[in-house]
């Protein structure tokens, strides 16, 4: 591993594929000299950040987000742009491993010049999915990508990481197959910018305009903060390419609108200071558990609270306590 | 049968005091397929079984589609044969027919099947090395040189480029004069299960299955006595299938296309009669007998729906062949023993016709030595072992019937679950058929590295230093001799009459209109394989298949914690060591859609910790070195089961050197005969795993190299 951080700034600007898929290994390396590294690497690199258009896209598994970005993916590819794609895919709590297909499912995309996929695995998080995908984006947009699309599978709270990074949170759907929202949260839509029911083709285009009309109904109960921008409802077919191009029409439009009122850098830096927040919480929580009296008092008192003997609020007071004195 | 009480509760004791102590209930084994087999079987076991005691030749046909079986007309002895060129196929075949085969059966290259003329930059590792190359009507005249095809039954296995190559060989015999109700024979064209397994499609399911019907129509209509589908479960069986789920996704294949053809306007006894099957024959030799005499059963049993008046709609008629997946690379010699039970298993079964492996099979296409002795295994089943002197000798055996029974009640259960997802092609789309086959097929690997399905030679029995075996070496002028071929046939031909013939079979392919009627003009016209399949694709798009693996099926066959633990603990040592897990790639490259072997170390990698990417399939070596680089993987595992190595891995690891990626581990599995080994290890390769690697021992290696680096 080269170690040298004017290797990476370099080659990373120059756009090296090489070099900028070495960066993205040293994001996401749970080693401290590497973390130490890239910790300058992305200071120098982020003069050049900023610049890309920041798309985040979730969904339940099946709802198609593969082959959504693919399609999507394409047709910026064929205007010219050049696209940079991450995906996170879920590692076995077994064994730690993990099996990466992103690329199976973006056959077309994954063989164009002008598009980059990186899928990584969610497992062995130090710091989190958001602090390896935000770095990670903020690497390509160094390397000059247009684009930069963040897909998480749609489960828990990968979303509102996701969230958290993009400029434009897309979130796929489903004609309902009866339960309405399928699973997705409320919080999480109310964090969408857009909604985009996929499958639109076939037997299924009379159910998505359906589901069109339920969704629309669900998203007026929620109160936007954002005055600029009203969430749309979608349709489109990513296996058909119908609707792909008015979906990106849309992403433009809130970007330009936004980037007009300033409310974009806005949003970009209320991003930033979340983020700084959520990675002092995961250092102050590695720094509390590696305190010598936490790790002494910590299984005792666990002890004694399963015999009954301490309760939890008890527990906790003790150990603040202890911390003070 | 109520008096033979008594004698089984005296036999039960006589057992127990062999047993010495063991329980009796011990000896009762569950099989793959979830069928508890004891260790006895009496006539209690035939009572209330719906088919036992019916004639061979009468519906539903347990004992066979024939009354008289091979007790008048033994089965067909049909090899299935593809040389790297048309005038070599032809050369043997016609050796062969003067040797004693009946029928003969063409085997083409992966390009032809996925509708690439020889010339096209996507397949140089691929011309002529699985089969033979056909590019054009002049290619199928040199194969079928000499041989006259009123006279001679062939079977053609294609699937994907169906309407070109279909085409190709009636314009053939139109040539020689043979016109096209005289042609005999049959036309895989079985497209379903190229989704599940084989991957050799070009078109997604929807019009593909259009294709089918097209030709079933077709041919109804003009060669009566030509087979238009030959519904396969083989390929299902060599990914890993047990005999269960084979019997039930083929039937429901075939299910799927007569829905298909009455769809498209045909009558059921117009094309149902026409309908064959093919199954794969393995290792477990009454399961397959059995499996047999159980598809014919169901077959049977479902097609009266349908309401046909003609019997033989009823009928299933089936080719088989032995499994190339039971041979091994090791000690090469104890596979034609292994070819000659899964020979005899389907002479008891009641095959029609039947192709057996060559013993070199499992390394690489036959010699004429091998070809020789696969041939004779069937010649000497037949006319010397006097198994052919009685229709159906196992009908009435307690433990056949009983486990006919038992593979019938549990491949209805999986076609009910078809049925409920609306018929095979919904099936298909929904994922079930092709993740059950490589959950089994993961399952399988499993047992057979914990050593719970013997393998002599591989996991038992192992012989040190063996010796190398003779094989056959395909010379790479294949290639260059296709493309001039195709060259002069581009600078002979009307080109503007192609030009007009290709705009009309893009024109019927959107709005309708029978397919194969029109490639038969383009052939007339000299219109390429190629040419053909891409006035298609216009309209109907080139199928993406969807690859779903799943984690987790290896280890929880696998039930050495031990071996399985201290993978695990290596895996995460070396993360601890590397800040994060070993990386591979693994990845076929080159037409060859094999992937079982590829999905099954995938997921027992992930199972040992590693993080898996997949590439996606049919990469050309620059593409998955490209992959490799953005993915920075510290390994790429290269999957070849079709003879492309010797161009293919080289490339890709010039490829990825040109992008800075020297230092990425190359390894190797798959059918890579032995002589190549020190060829791909002086261009750079790590290791190479040969068929019967144990995968948990192919995961050490890749962990020492990576240390060792």
């Amino acid at each position: 591993m080269e170690t040298d951080p004017e290797y990476y700034v370099s080659g990373v600007c120059a756009g090296n594929r090489k070099i900028l898929a070495k960066t993205i290994t040293l994001v996401e390396s749970s080693l401290p000299k590497h973390q130490e590294l890239i910790t300058g690497v992305l200071n120098r690199l982020l003069p050049f950040t900023g610049k890309a258009v920041r798309l985040g896209i979730t969904g339940v598994p099946g709802v198609g987000k593969n082959t959504f970005v693919e399609s999507l993916g394409m047709l910026l590819v064929e205007r010219g742009q050049r696209v940079a794609i991450l995906a996170v895919d879920p590692s076995s709590t077994h064994s730690g491993g993990s099996i990466m297909g992103d690329k199976t499912r973006m056959e077309k995309l994954s063989a164009q010049p002008n598009a980059f996929i990186r899928p990584s695995p969610s497992g062995g998080t130090l710091g989190g999915v958001s602090r390896k995908t935000r770095e990670s984006l903020l690497v390509c947009e160094a390397a000059g990508f247009d684009v930069v699309m963040v897909e998480t599978v749609g489960v828990g709270q990968s979303e509102v990481s996701v969230a958290s990074i993009a400029d434009f949170f897309l979130l796929l759907m489903l004609a309902g197959a009866g339960d309405g929202l399928q699973g997705i949260k409320r919080g999480i839509l109310e964090l969408a910018d857009a909604v985009a029911v996929n499958k639109a083709d076939g037997d299924n285009l009379a159910k998505t305009l359906q589901a069109k009309n339920i969704y629309a109904d669900a998203m007026h109960l929620f109160s936007s903060d954002n005055t600029n921008w009203s969430p749309p409802i979608l349709t489109c077919s990513a296996l058909h390419m119908i609707g792909i191009a008015e979906v990106w029409e849309t992403v433009l439009d809130h970007h330009e609108k936004m980037s007009a009122t300033g409310a974009l850098e806005q949003k970009r830096k209320k991003q930033a200071i979340q983020w700084m927040l959520t990675l002092l919480e995961e250092g102050l929580k590695d720094w509390f558990y590696q305190i010598p009296e936490v790790k002494k008092l910590l299984p005792q008192l666990t002890w004694e609270i399963e015999r009954g003997e301490s309760t939890p609020t008890a527990a906790v007071r003790k150990i603040l306590t202890s911390l003070n004195n | 049968m109520a008096d033979s009480g008594p004698e089984i509760s005296k036999w039960q004791k006589l057992a127990e005091k062999e047993l010495r102590g063991t329980s009796l209930e011990s000896l009762t084994k569950s099989t793959p397929e979830g069928i508890d087999i004891k260790p006895l079987y009496t006539a209690e076991d035939l009572e209330n079984l719906e088919f036992v005691n019916n004639l061979p030749g009468v519906d539903p046909f347990v004992r066979g589609v024939r009354a008289s079986m091979y007790t008048n007309r033994p089965w067909t002895i049909r090899q299935y044969a593809g040389f790297s060129t048309a005038k070599e196929s032809n050369l043997f075949y016609r050796k062969n027919l003067a040797a004693g085969q009946k029928g003969l059966s063409v085997a083409f290259d992966l390009p032809t099947h996925r509708g690439y003329d020889s010339d096209h930059p996507r397949v140089t590792g691929d011309v002529g090395k699985a089969g033979v190359p056909v590019d054009s009507v002049e290619d199928m005249k040199i194969l079928f040189d000499g041989i006259p095809l009123d006279k001679m039954s062939v079977s053609m296995t294609m699937n994907g480029a169906v309407l070109p190559v279909l085409a190709g060989y009636i314009v053939a015999a139109e040539e020689q004069g043979v016109s096209q109700e005289k042609l005999m024979g049959t036309i895989q064209n079985d497209i379903l299960k190229e989704y599940l397994t084989r991957n050799t499609y070009i078109y997604p399911p929807e019009p593909s299955m259009r294709i089918v019907s097209d030709i079933v129509g077709y041919c109804s209509k003009n060669m009566p006595k030509y087979n238009t589908v030959s519904i396969s479960g083989y390929h299902m069986m060599e990914a890993g299938a047990d005999s269960v789920l084979q019997t039930a996704f083929t039937i429901a294949d075939g299910i799927e296309y007569v829905k298909a053809a009455l769809n498209a306007g045909l009558d059921i006894d117009d094309f149902a009669p026409r309908l064959s099957f093919f199954f794969g024959i393995g290792m477990n030799f009454f399961m397959e007998i059995a499996m047999l005499r159980a598809a014919r059963f169901l077959w049977a049993d479902l097609m009266k729906q349908f309401n046909p008046r003609n019997s033989n709609s009823l009928m299933l008629r089936t080719h088989c062949q032995t499994s190339g997946w039971s041979l091994t690379q090791q000690d090469p010699y104890n596979n034609i023993i292994r070819t000659t039970l899964e020979c005899l298993a389907a002479v008891l079964g009641g095959t029609q016709s039947l192709h057996t492996n060559s013993f070199d099979e499992a390394v690489s296409l036959p010699t004429d030595l091998s070809a020789r002795v696969a041939r004779n295994t069937q010649i000497i089943v037949q006319e010397e072992s006097q198994v052919t002197r009685v229709v159906d000798p196992l009908g009435g055996s307690y433990y056949v019937e009983s486990l006919t029974h038992s593979i019938i009640q549990e491949a209805r259960k999986i076609i009910n679950e078809i049925d409920e997802l609306g018929g095979m092609a919904k099936a298909i789309v929904s994922g079930m058929p092709k993740m059950r086959i490589e959950e089994s097929s993961a399952r399988r690997q499993a047992r057979i590295d914990q050593e719970k399905d013997v393998i002599v030679g591989v996991n038992k029995y192992q012989v040190e230093d063996e010796a190398p075996m003779e094989v056959r070496e395909i010379s790479s002028e294949v290639r260059d001799q296709q493309v001039a071929r195709l060259k002069e046939i581009k600078e002979n031909r009307d080109n503007v009459a192609v030009e007009k013939v290709l705009a009309a079979i893009t024109k019927c392919a959107e709005t309708g209109g029978n397919l194969l009627e029109v490639s038969i003009e383009a052939v007339r016209k000299r219109a390429t394989v190629g040419e053909i399949s891409d006035a298609m694709e216009k309209v109907f798009g080139r199928y993406v298949a969807t690859t779903q693996c799943i984690s987790g099926i290896y280890a929880s066959e696998y039930q050495d914690n031990e071996i399985l633990a201290s993978l695990r603990k290596r895996t995460d040592e070396f993360a601890e060591k590397e800040g994060r897990r070993p990386r591979i790639l693994v990845t076929k490259m080159g037409q060859d859609g094999h992937d079982r072997g590829s999905k099954v170390v995938a997921t027992a990698f992930a199972d040992f910790g590693f993080d898996v990417d997949i590439s996606p399939m049919f990469q050309t070596p620059a593409e998955a070195s490209r992959i490799a680089i953005d993915n920075d993987v510290h390994v790429v595992g290269v999957s070849s089961l079709a003879a492309g190595h010797k161009i293919l891995v080289p490339e890709l690891i010039a490829s990825l050197k040109k992008q800075g990626g020297e230092n990425v581990l190359i390894v190797v599995g798959g059918i890579i005969p032995p002589a190549d080994y020190d060829f791909l290890y002086d261009v750079g390769v790590a290791k190479i795993f040969g068929p019967g690697s144990v995968i948990t021992e192919c995961a050490n290696h890749v962990l020492n190299a990576l240390e060792n680096r």
